[in-house]
């Protein structure tokens, strides 16, 4: 089932836990952001998961256990229907970490233009030497 | 010592920056900016994520197989019976009194010959962290979850687990207070093993419930990840 299908699907129903429009600066990083499966393979690594996965589990707890921003029941609630729907064609834990970034953008914790600002900076700054 | 120079090959690593590794890079900073967390919160976390695997589970289970009255203390009591595996449940996460998704509440579920237990959180993906680490993503699939409740000797027979129709399977639905692990009945062929020796053959799938212990079995089977026909449904 495709993504805009689901959508329809779930609007009838009413049942939205989160905003399903999609966001473009994660759009553009679902069709053309390289996920660790591919990497993995091309640079030969054995490593079934991505390094930055501990990080993600790590900012996950703290978004629910220090200010409370992000609890854990709802965003795993989103995780569920943008993985189900959007972010469907995206393996895991790369969705798991697209689900969390529209989370945040949809309430507003960050905002997208920030957010592609921010990335461009780290590429750069990871890529200066 | 040998006089043949050392030919170290350094290990495979990926040399490029991917958009989704930018991407937790800039939601990570971002969140500390905004005071969402702060840096050592996360720091705080993340070492605490490093520490985890299932290792302490299958200890407690080829421990409790060995003695019989640590047996009792883990099916009566398992935060304290984690104890003695190195796993403090209520002191070890950096809240420093469990985590919201870690509750300190563990039951240890004691498998017979005619009864099998298996573990799922139909809520969302709550799972033993502090003693069998990280869940595998078809833990945290909705087919999973609504499935295996429903079916779930179908389920398990999907994971390879075929039981015959005269063993009870008891599904144990995770919750935010407490969270289950699987104490299977020691298998045949494991006579005179020592600890460590039974603690490898207690793989994650035999602690959630959906793998037996197998002398020579010590990794997970691949498992396939199945889309649910009606994926969005919270009927709670």
């Amino acid at each position: 089932m495709n993504a805009s299908t689901k959508n329809d699907t779930s609007a009838e129903n009413g049942e939205h836990r989160v905003d399903l429009t999609p966001i473009p600066l994660l759009e553009t990083i679902r069709a053309h952001g390289r996920v660790w499966g591919d990497l993995a393979a091309q640079y030969g690594v054995t490593n079934p998961d991505p390094p930055w996965k501990v990080n993600l589990e790590a900012t996950c707890d703290g978004l629910s256990a220090e200010a409370c921003a992000l609890p854990l029941l709802e965003r795993r609630q989103e995780e569920d229907e943008l993985s189900a729907s959007l972010y469907a064609d995206v393996p895991f834990p790369e969705r798991q970490l697209l689900a969390l970034a529209h989370s945040m953008i949809k309430r507003g914790l960050v905002d997208e233009g920030e957010l592609a600002r921010r990335m461009k900076q780290v590429h750069e700054r990871l890529t200066s030497v | 010592m040998s006089d043949k120079p050392h030919e170290h090959k350094p290990a495979p690593m990926v040399d490029e920056v991917s958009d989704f590794e930018a991407l937790e890079i800039a939601v990570r900073e971002l969140a500390i900016e905004k005071g969402l967390f702060s840096a050592e919160d996360h720091r705080r976390w993340t070492e605490y994520v490093h520490t985890l695997g299932p290792l302490p589970a299958a200890r407690l289970v080829a421990k409790a197989w060995l003695d019989p009255e640590y047996k009792k203390l883990a099916v009566t009591d398992g935060v304290k019976a984690s104890l003695e595996v190195g796993v403090d449940w209520i002191n070890s996460p950096p809240t420093g009194f469990g985590t919201p998704s870690d509750y300190c509440n563990l039951r240890v579920l004691e498998d017979t010959p005619k009864l099998k237990h298996v573990v799922v959180c139909t809520l969302c993906s709550c799972y033993p962290r502090p003693i069998l680490g990280q869940s595998p993503e078809w833990y945290r699939t909705p087919n999973y979850r609504r499935r295996l409740v429903r079916w779930p000797r179908q389920v398990l027979a999907e994971f390879g687990l075929q039981l015959p129709p005269d063993i009870e399977i008891r599904v144990a639905d995770s919750n935010q207070k407490t969270r289950y692990m699987v104490m299977p009945t020691r298998p045949a062929g494991t006579e005179g093993w020592s600890e460590e020796q039974l603690a490898e053959i207690v793989t994650r799938d035999c602690l959630i419930g959906v793998a037996v212990p197998k002398p020579g079995v010590k990794a997970n089977a691949k498992r396939p990840v199945h889309p649910a026909v009606h994926p969005v449904h919270h009927d709670h």
